[in-house]
Order: structure tokens, then sequence, then C-alpha cells
């Protein structure tokens, strides 16, 4: 099977997944006795004329199924719903926040993925040496610490104690946002040469970018480095050093190739996770994501934001899996897309 | 107020006292250096006693110089005010609109108050006292009916048209033609007025003539509903249709008030800056620049406070602990006007007893009221009589102002027993009221303080002989639960204000269906309380007005339909740093008026 043949079939399973996730939100968060119409419209102070308003724009006056058909004929039209916690459409938050949490996702990839592999494959060569303990122990710090508490920690040491980064947010108290064009601070910074800007929206994703790549580092660094040391031990690397080849080259160009696979499913599907949000991270470090809007939506019941959300996580999932699929091709040539 | 002022003003002196101690202390280290001295002294002789005096006053004077150093050093070392110019306050949430035609939140009306102005206003901390704004000054008819405004001269909008009486109709008539689609707040304005009300009579003259005579109708005037916008610009910017909001109102207020806004990232900050063509002028001290912040988490809110990049925070009761004698932070409780009551359903499916009005004044003796301040609320509470929160106008009218009821188990079961409802049913050999029916307590899962009052009550209870369970549910459940069924017995709720008048109190709570009332849908009803809350209502008379709420009350308050729980204290601790804050429960924070700077 050709390579775009497999990612079309595999766009096209995303229906299905879409379908089903729809029906499980949705019965979820409709099954419950509520009445919604009058939370969203006020709770008690509620006016009848605004009840009545939600409750025919939610049609919460028919049968669950035909509310199921209206959702599903708004979806089909891009048409998300409205938030009634922020009194906007879905699709505009989301807008807003899932640049912050892909923008966030990135930097923390960016410091987990080349100290992960470089430690994890400094560890698998140097084994039970001095720089494989230490690097085990970062990885079993990260791995282990939870991930509120280091950033609470953070927080206190180097915004408060020694007061050398900034506590919150994106950017520094009161500075606009650079103009819109993509959402991402640094790179819209950089593309309307935003020089100010540029240097706070840096300055201010250092702690929740290391915090949120300091889990993900430890789990690529321990990846990497059992699956270097289980190639490190296969028969074409004896093969390769019989040979006369140099470390080097056994390690670089023979070992890490085929070591990598594992660690490229992880990482893919850690890129995949962190961008539906990290609510613990957005949240102490107070970053308008992804993470921090689905648990406001729902903690304040906001129904429609949070199928809003679980379908564009779905999404993510899924496109996150295949381009890890189309990825392993890449890495390996042996693989073969779809099975066939 | 009192109890609150020695409860914060004893936590804040603690660290004082501490340092005061070690100061004490050392004095002490420095007089007993002293006697020592002088009791070696006697043993020694005359040259070296000199010598040792000598010895004794420079050590005295090292160590008297080192302590009082290092205590003006504490006294003086104030840490550098951090965005002089800027006031920075750290909250929940975010604001839902910018829009005062339908604004109905707390969030969305700070912002609003500093950028629009109202025809009259409150000040400081003064609630009983309407002060001039956009309006100069006002009469009212005889009949309570016609009010005039005479309107301030030479007022512009921030970008630069002038300010008439047309503006003040066009904003009036907006908000009743709109008719608030996204929050329904036009109520307020429509409970006495309607498009024909108001009329311009020149250009610095209105005059509104209200449809009922209402007497709490000059303070709705301070609220945002009331508040003016440019006729011009909404009409350049979507003007009005009746049932849909306006969009770029929305997000791009434009007013009379002090401050502009600058820019608001949603669900991160609001920013105004300096309105330069304020009426009010920039003489004297006042912000450059206003940043409301959001940020959901306490304990970033508190660091935010603590390194000074807030000026203000909201710190919730129970995190109040990690602030209490920081210092340069000040932690000063207010009466707000939220009241937190339980709500019992006089009609519920699974509980016929509640009916009965003696059982309910039972139940009023059973909930230990000071204990809750002191468990649920770390006594940032106060006890409250009725409806009417301390604060607002007629607040005495309510017992004097002293609560009704109070914890007293033995008064509570005198009075089941008297009413007939003895202990005959046997659980478990524990004999129980009501055949052993129970009361279910309901509260919004989540809400930490209604969970404490409920175990609490729930045990209360228990002694006195009636079952009782807790139940939390998520809110929409809970509004269903109430609205639509019968199927709860007694649920925890709060009320806060929509302006100052006590109707907006004592109809929601004490007013029967029959009257548009019974908010909580309990079934209470009762035909001269109903007849007494209109009466007040309708009056401009504060005589008729206080007799008439006063009836009402004596009447309510033998067989209530709410256990009225606690009035909050209302908390935002602040940086020393800030001067001029107040605290208004109506209408809140006057940026206009802080600066920061050590006085």
């Amino acid at each position: 099977m050709k390579t775009w043949e497999f990612i079309v079939r595999r766009l096209l399973l995303l229906i299905p997944v879409l379908i089903g996730v729809t029906i499980i939100t949705f019965t979820v968060s409709h099954v419950i006795p509520a009445d919604p119409a009058r939370a969203f419209a006020g709770g008690p102070k509620a006016q009848p004329d605004v009840i009545e308003r939600i409750t025919k724009e939610l049609h919460l006056d028919e049968p669950i199924w035909m509310q199921y058909f209206y959702y599903l004929n708004d979806l089909i039209h891009f048409n998300l719903g409205r938030s009634y916690l922020e009194s906007r459409p879905v699709t505009d938050s989301l807008a807003q926040y899932f640049p912050a949490t892909l923008e966030l996702t990135i930097f923390a990839m960016l410091i987990a993925i080349p100290l992960g592999i470089v430690g994890g494959i400094i560890s698998a060569i140097r084994r039970n040496k001095l720089s494989d303990h230490l690097t085990r122990i970062i990885a079993i710090v990260g791995y282990s610490l939870p991930i509120f508490w280091l950033a609470l920690m953070l927080q206190y040491v180097f915004a408060y104690q020694f007061p050398i980064l900034p506590l919150e947010g994106r950017l520094a108290i009161g500075m606009n946002a650079p103009q819109s064009i993509t959402g991402l601070y640094v790179l819209d910074s950089i593309l309307t040469g935003n020089l100010p800007t540029l240097g706070s929206a840096f300055y201010h994703l250092i702690m929740p970018a290391f915090t949120l790549g300091f889990a993900t580092l430890a789990l690529i660094l321990r990846m990497t480095r059992s699956s270097m040391l289980e190639v490190m031990g296969m028969d074409y690397i004896r093969t390769g050093r019989a040979k006369g080849l140099s470390e080097r080259t056994i390690i670089y160009k023979h070992a890490l190739r085929n070591a990598l696979i594992p660690t490229l499913t992880v990482t893919g599907l850690s890129f995949g996770g962190l961008l539906g949000g990290a609510v613990l991270t957005e949240t102490i470090f107070n970053w308008p994501g992804m993470g921090r809007f689905a648990a406001s939506a729902v903690l304040g019941f906001d129904f429609n934001s949070v199928m809003g959300f679980t379908i564009v996580v779905a999404i993510i999932y899924v496109l996150a899996n295949l381009i890890v699929d189309v990825l392993y091709a890449v890495v390996d040539p042996r693989v073969r897309l779809g099975g066939g | 107020m009192l109890f609150f002022l020695q409860y914060s003003s004893i936590r804040l002196n603690e660290k004082v006292i501490k340092q005061y101690k070690v100061y004490n202390d050392e004095s002490l280290i420095i007089e007993k250096v002293k006697e020592r001295g002088n009791i070696i002294m006697g043993s020694f002789k005359k040259k070296d006693m000199k010598a040792g005096v000598l010895a004794i006053i420079v050590c005295a004077m090292f160590l008297t110089i080192a302590f009082s150093g290092c205590t003006q050093q504490e006294e003086e070392e104030k840490p550098e005010i951090k965005n002089p110019t800027t006031i920075v306050r750290y909250d929940i949430g975010d604001a839902k609109t910018l829009d005062p035609a339908d604004c109905y939140d707390t969030a969305s009306s700070e912002p609003i108050f500093s950028i629009y102005d109202t025809l009259v206003t409150y000040k400081g901390n003064d609630t009983l006292t309407f002060y001039p704004s956009l309006a100069t000054d006002w009469s009212v008819s005889n009949d309570s009916l016609t009010w005039t405004f005479n309107l301030r001269h030479g007022v512009k909008f921030s970008n630069g048209n002038d300010f008439t009486a047309e503006d003040v109709k066009y904003s009036f008539d907006r908000v009743l033609t709109m008719g608030a689609p996204e929050s329904g707040v036009d109520w307020i304005l429509g409970q006495c007025m309607d498009t024909n009300s108001t009329t311009v009579i020149d250009d610095y003259t209105i005059q509104i003539k209200l449809t009922d005579p209402y007497g709490g109708f000059l303070a709705l005037m301070p609220y945002t509903v009331a508040a003016i916008v440019d006729k011009d610009y909404v009409e350049a910017n979507g003007g009005v249709v009746a049932g849909e909001e306006n969009v770029w109102m929305k997000e791009h207020p434009m007013g009379t008030g002090p401050y502009m806004l600058d820019h608001w990232t949603r669900a991160t900050e609001i920013v105004m800056v300096r309105n330069p063509t304020y009426w009010g002028g920039w003489e004297g001290n006042h912000p450059e620049r206003v940043v409301i912040k959001y940020a959901d988490e306490p304990a970033t809110r508190i660091l935010a406070l603590k390194n000074g990049d807030a000026d203000f925070a909201y710190v919730p009761y129970a995190n109040l602990e990690d602030v209490i004698g920081e210092k340069g932070i000040v932690v000063h409780p207010f009466d707000s006007y939220d009241v937190a009551l339980l709500a019992i359903n006089t009609k519920a499916n699974n509980n016929e007893y509640l009916a009965n009005g003696e059982v309910r004044k039972a139940l009023s003796y059973a909930f230990d009221y000071e204990t809750a301040i002191e468990n649920a609320w770390n006594g940032y509470a106060t006890t409250l009589p009725g409806a009417i929160p301390k604060g607002m106008p007629y607040y005495e009218t309510q017992n004097n102002g002293q609560p009704y009821y109070t914890y007293d188990l033995a008064q509570a079961e005198q009075i089941l027993d008297d009413a007939g409802y003895a202990k005959d049913y046997d659980l478990d050999g524990t004999m129980y009221r009501f055949n052993g029916t129970t009361i279910r307590l309901f509260y919004n899962a989540g809400n930490a303080e209604r969970e404490t009052m409920a175990v609490m009550f729930r045990a209360a209870l228990d002694d006195i002989g009636i079952l009782s369970s807790i139940i939390a549910e998520g809110w929409p459940q809970l509004l269903h639960r109430m609205y639509t069924t019968d199927d709860w017995d007694m649920m925890f709720i709060g009320w806060g204000p929509d302006y100052n008048d006590p109707d907006d109190y004592i109809a929601p709570f004490m007013g029967s269906a029959d009257i548009g009332q019974d908010t909580y849908n309990t079934g209470w009803k009762n035909e001269t309380v109903d007849a007494k809350i209109l009466e007040g209502k309708y009056s401009a008379d504060a005589t008729v007005r206080a007799a008439a709420y006063k009836t009402a009350y004596d009447i309510y308050i033998q067989e209530p339909s709410f256990i009225f729980l606690v009035q909050r204290a209302y908390i935002r601790p602040w940086r020393d740093w800030v001067q001029n804050y107040t605290y208004n429960p109506v209408r809140e924070w006057y940026f206009y008026d802080y600066y920061k700077a050590y006085e």
C-alpha cells in the first residue's frame, strides 16, 4: 500500500472515531437529569426569557436523540455551539487556547527530545558508570515527581525566593499579545518583528515548558536507554565491530536508527497527549491553554465546551498516531504501512 | 464586624508580637549584662572598675546600637514598590462581556464600572448615600413617579464626543429594547421603566416617569445596567437590535469613566489605561494603568501577592492562613452583602413535615450559627437576622438587627414535642421523630463551606431525633431538582446583591410565587407578607417602607422557609503599599481612587 493510500484510509477512520466520541460525551453529559439552561442563564437569578432562549438554542425541549441529531448537524457545519461560560462560540475559545497549548508543548518537547535521546544514549553506552547512574536518577525523579509539586516548587524558588523568572502567564503583566497570525506568541512576535513581546514570550515559557518537558524527558530517556541496550547486544552490532567500524559509526549509524523506533512511539503519543492540554501545568502557571479551558468547562458544566474539547483531542490523538506510523516507515524502511 | 477586626488584628499582630518579644528579650539581656556587671563590679578594684564600666558601656552601646539598628532596619526595609503606577489585581474566572446592557456578573461589572459612568454613584464604603456622578442633582415628584436629573456639563466620552441627555435616554431605552439576551439583566430597569419613561427636557436635563413608584429606583441608577453609553458610537457599531446582543459593544467598551480599555485577552487579563478626557481630572494620585489578571490556581495568586506582582489577590477563606502575618500584606475583612441560607422546601414530596411552620422554626434553632462561622468560614462571617444583610438600608427592621434564632437544641426539641412530633420511631435502639422520615440536605458538590455546614447540621438534627442525609450534586442537577421537581427537602444556597435596595433581598426569599417571587421554589406563601413587600417596594417614603418591612419580617420569621445562616466577610488581601483602598459591597473597585506609595 502506498503511503498516501494509508494516510487517506486512516483519515477516513477518523469519522467513526469521532462519531463514537460524540456519542459517548453527548450521552454522559445529557443523561443526568439537569437544568443546564437555567444554570447557564444565571441559576436562581435566571430570567424566564433567557432560559427559554437557551432551551431553544440547545433544543432541550426535544427528545435526546433529536438533540444529538442537531448537534451532529451543527458539527458537520463546523459549529461546536456556544460556550455559556465564556459567552462566545466554542470554536473561538478553541482557536485561542489551542495555539497556547501547542506553543507550550513544542517548547516542552524541544527540551525533552534532545535531552532525552542524548541522555538515553549516554546512559546506555556507559552502562553502570557514573553518567548512567546520574541520568537514571534524573529519569526516576522526573518520572515520579508529581508535576504540580514540581511546578509549585519552581514557582516558589524562581519567582519568589530568587525572583529571576516570571511567576505565571504567557506575557508580562499588562503586555498586549502580538498581532495574531498563528496564535503562537513566539512565532507571531518574530513574524511581526516585535522584539519586546518575543523576549517576554520566551521568558514566560521557561518554567512551564521545563515542568512539562521534565516528565516527558524522563520517559524518552528511559525508553532510549533500554532500546539502545537491546540493540547494542544484537548480532549486527557485533558484526559491525568485527568489521572494524568505529564505535561512533556503530552507535549513530547502525544502533540509534533501530533503537529510535520505540522512542518515536513514546514521543509521538506524548506529543499528542500534551496537545490536549496539561491541566495541572497550565493551571498553576496560568497558561491559557486547552487543559485549563477543559478544567474550567468541566467544573462550570459547560457541556458544549467539554464536547468541543473532546473532539479536538480525539482528532489530535488520531493524527498523532498516524504521524508516528508514517514516521516508522521513514526511520525503518522495512516497516510496511497498512500491514499489506 | 468588631469580631472580624479583632480576629484579623490579632492574626496580623502575631508577627509583630514575635518581633517585639525578640527585641524585649534582647533588652532583657542588656539589662542582665548591666546587672551582672554591677555585681561583678562590686568585687573589682576601682581601676578595674573603670575598665569594667567602660567595657560594659561599650558592650551595652554596641548591643543597643546593634539591636536598635536591627529593629529600625526591619521597620525601614520595605520592599521596592513593583509597577508603581499600575494597580494589578488577581482574581478568578474572566469577564463575560464589557457591554453594560448585558452584564450581570461581578467579573464583568468591575471593568465596566471603571470605563463607564452612571448618573448617581456610591463613594468609599458608604452604602447609604447617593453621590452625584453624571447627574449633578436630582428631584422626585410628590407621587414618587417622576424623577428629574440635571446633568453634568462639559463631560466627554473617551472618543471625544460630548455627553448629553440624548445619550442617557438612548442608554436606558437600549437596555429595555435589547432585552439583555445573554443575561436577562434588563429586568432590573424593567421593574419600573419602559421605553416611554425617559424624556429629554433639554441637553442637560432628563426626566424619567416610572411605570410604578418603585422605592428602590434611585438604587438602580448606580448599577452597571444604568451606565451611560455614547449614542453615536453605538449607532455606528451595530446599533440596537431587539433580542440580540451587540457583539461590538461586548468587546469594545467606550464611556465617560476614568479608564479606557487597552486590551482584553480572554482568560488572561483586562488592561485599562487613563481616559485623558475624564471629567474628574487627573490631579492628585491616580493609577496610570489598571490590570485585572485572571488566575484560577489559589497558590499562584498567593505567590503573586507575596512577590509583589499583585496589589490585590482573591484568596479563598481556607488559604487565608498562607497570607496572614506575611510582611507587606494586609488582610482585612469587610462585611459583604453575600449571605448563606438553607432553603426549606415546604412542599417536599418526601417530607410532609416541612410544611409545618413549627417544624421549620425548630430547625432554625437546631443550627449552630457561631460554630459554623468558626468551622466553615474560618471566623470570616457573622450572624444574620433575616434576608437583609448588615449595611443595607432597613437592616434594623429585622429584630433590631439581632438574630431571631440562636442555637438552642432544647428549645428545638420542646417545639417539636409541643407540635406533637414525639420520638416514637425506633431505629436500632435510638428513637427518632417523624416516623423515621429522613431530611435530605443538598449542596452543590465542591462547595467546602456548605459541606461543613451540612455535616454540622446533620449531627445537630441527630441530637434532636431527626434522621437526615447529605447529598452533593452538580449545580445543573440541583437546579433541575429545585425548579422542576419537589424531590428535595433542604438545600444550602447563597445570594449576592444586584443593587443596594432591600427589595432585592426580601422579595426573593419572603415573597411568594403569586407576586413573581419565591425565587428558590420553596412553596412559601403568606398573603399579608406579600402585601407588605409590595407596599414597601412601591413607596419612596422611608417610614412607610420601614414599617412594611418590619411587619413582613415579624410574620415571616415565625414560620420561616429559610434558615438565615451567615453573612460572609469580604476579603481581598492587598499589599500595604496600596493607599486609599476601601470596600463597598454594592460598587466594588474604585481604581481611580487608589495609588501606590508608602505612607
